[in-house]
């Protein structure tokens, strides 16, 4: 194994906390909903005013996507990063979306207060060191085929280059499982507090990418420990342009938001879980 | 060439066409102040036939003669409206453009190259009313409009304060990603200096900040941008990149509306430049005369007289009307403190 020397937790070291535009991940419970991909102004001003009101904390939705086939919707580019400052500036929300490029890395630093690094360029090591050079935290997913070691590497790459603000995120590896899309790998989540001092969050959208399930992993990723969840959010899940069939719709994603706080409060009352 | 971008160009060479209509009848307006009366026949014939006897490709004689009756028949018809001419320095879309807007609506607003010709229109009458910066809240005082405004016998009669947000501009159809350079006056990119090294775009200096926008749009050089105004973006058919790019939260140009005749409507601000004589105490004196008077100042700058080194020009805004008597005390008790007292104006504060 390979030395992390900025990624691995030394003995009695504090937990990193990442502060997102005013939301300090790590030390409070940290939710992030919103769209698949950014298809007009209205429906984001839509959803974000939606999800602002159920209580998310921050503001997800991709302007650049990358997606299985070359011929799907590839996202709205400059356009998407400009509606997404139009709904941050009204919601106040802090924006989270993905880079993809590494030309791009600048650009979407303008507009976006968190940089997401997909699960499919977790070892773009090119955009690693771009976006490890810039002033904004970086979301980094775990890839779909990785291991944690391979991960935290991948999180040495953005520290080393000078950014000290990287969360990690879990959202499914691939298994022979076929009935869900991923399979949510919640150990990940207490392991990675073992291995790290870097906050970690879990995406069970995509864990899963089975709208019934999204809730139930939700709270139980909230038990393993995990210090923040990223949802899609969609007020017409079946009309959305990218990843239909796993969105939640605003009132749900309301009742789901109550739920998160009530494990997260039962969390906090019984204390470290040792075993 | 695909459809596409014949068609692109098309609306590109369409929107400068309007362009120069425009600038042509801005041309006849000012004509007008320099004329008896709008119309001139023999003039007008001047103009069709010069064209009709001009070199073209495709535009046959008629089409020319028709088009350009129209073009003079509308120029006519403007002339008659007779709407107010508000000159300000800087290509139009610059800030003084944006700032012309708001002080003076439904008006003509003349681009002119220098503050001293905006002064020099309005003192000659070629222009209605002048719009001029006098103070940026980053930068300080502007030096030369504040020395025209020692050395002119114009009346100051209105004032705005202008939030200035630059934009990054560019042609929609280049990518964003390949820009590598940035036009704008030094002013706009010293202000934007940690969007350009975040990003990593050499700033190259230029007259005019709507003028650099006007060049991107025209020339089309690669891998360029400008920072300008959004109203540059519209006027240039640019597409803005990025909004307030600019480094500071609170950024504004307060600019001063100046005319040849003072504003007839009672006003709550009034602005006066003095010379105090070299003696001690004697600034001192004269702003102990406003403090007892109790009258608010709101702006006290002192710029160096160029004549006379070593002496200053006080310039002093305060609010308050020139009707006032307590105010038309205190001004006559200033002007016995001080060696030249002018009174620029009284006007509606902004």
């Amino acid at each position: 194994m390979s030395k992390l020397y900025r990624t691995s937790r030394v003995d009695g070291q504090e937990p990193t906390v990442v502060n997102v535009g005013g939301v300090e991940i790590g030390r409070r419970l940290a939710v992030i909903a919103g769209p698949c991909s950014i298809e007009s102004l209205d429906q984001t001003m839509a959803i974000a005013r939606a999800v602002k009101e159920a209580g998310a904390d921050m503001l997800r939705g991709g302007a650049f996507k990358p997606r299985t086939s070359p011929y799907s919707f590839q996202g709205l580019g400059l356009e998407g990063l400009k509606i997404l400052y139009a709904a941050r500036q009204e919601t106040g929300l802090p924006i989270v979306t993905e880079v993809i490029d590494p030309r791009d890395v600048s650009w979407v630093a303008e507009y976006a207060d968190l940089l997401q690094i997909g699960t499919r360029n977790m070892q773009n090591f090119s955009l690693l060191k771009e976006v490890g050079q810039t002033n904004r935290p970086v979301l980094l997913k775990r890839g779909m085929y990785s291991t944690l070691d391979e991960w935290l590497n991948c999180a040495e790459y953005i520290l080393s280059e000078g950014n000290p603000n990287v969360i990690l995120c879990e959202r499914g590896i691939r298994t022979f499982e076929k009935y869900t899309r991923n399979t949510l790998d919640l150990s990940a989540v207490p392991a990675i507090k073992e291995l790290t001092h870097l906050p970690i969050i879990t995406d069970p959208t995509h864990g899963t990418g089975v709208r019934s399930l999204v809730g139930p992993m939700s709270l139980a990723s909230i038990a393993s420990g995990a210090d923040g969840l990223i949802i899609e959010v969609h007020n017409n899940p079946k009309e959305a342009l990218s990843d239909a069939d796993q969105a939640l719709t605003p009132p749900v994603f309301a009742q789901l938001m109550k739920q998160i706080r009530s494990v997260r409060l039962h969390m906090e009352q019984i204390g470290e879980v040792r075993t | 060439m695909k459809l596409k971008e014949i068609r692109t160009r098309i609306d590109t060479l369409d929107r400068e066409l309007v362009q120069i209509l425009d600038s042509r009848m801005e041309l006849g307006l000012r004509a007008k102040k320099l004329k008896d009366q709008v119309a001139d026949p023999d003039r007008e014939q001047v103009v069709i036939r010069n064209v009709i006897e001009g070199e073209s490709n495709l535009l046959e004689s008629k089409f020319k003669e028709t088009l350009f009756q129209s073009i003079v028949d509308e120029s006519r018809r403007l002339q008659e409206e007779d709407p107010k001419l508000v000159a300000f320095q800087g290509e139009h879309g610059a800030y003084g453009d944006v700032a012309s807007r708001g002080l003076v609506p439904d008006s003509v607003y003349v681009p002119c190259l220098e503050f001293s010709d905006v002064f020099e229109g309005v003192a000659q009458g070629l222009f209605d009313l002048g719009v001029v910066p006098v103070e940026n809240s980053l930068e300080g005082a502007v030096t030369q409009v504040n020395d025209l405004l020692m050395e002119t016998d114009l009346k100051v009669v209105g004032e705005a304060s202008i939030p200035i947000h630059h934009c990054l501009l560019a042609p929609s159809l280049n990518d964003y990603r390949e820009i590598r350079v940035v036009y704008s006056h030094p002013q706009a990119l010293a202000q934007c200096r940690g969007f350009l090294s975040r990003n990593r775009i050499e700033p190259r200096p230029y007259y005019d900040t709507a003028g650099a926008a006007q060049m991107i749009s025209r020339d089309r050089p690669r891998a360029a941008a400008a920072i300008a105004s959004s109203l540059s973006a519209k006027l240039y058919g640019l597409e803005i990149l990025k909004e307030e790019i600019e480094d500071a939260d609170s950024n504004s140009t307060r600019f001063l509306l100046v005319a040849k005749e003072p504003e007839a409507e009672d006003g709550n601000k009034c602005s006066v430049t003095f010379v105090a004589p070299h003696q001690a105490g004697a600034l001192h004196e004269v702003l102990r005369l406003f403090a007892e008077a109790e009258i608010n100042l709101t702006r006290i700058a002192s710029l160096p007289i160029r004549t006379d080194p070593g002496n200053y020009t006080f310039f002093l805004d305060f609010e308050g009307s020139d009707q006032d008597d307590k105010i038309k005390k205190t001004l006559a008790e200033v002007k016995t403190n001080t060696t030249s007292l002018r009174f620029l104006g009284c006007y509606r504060s902004a």
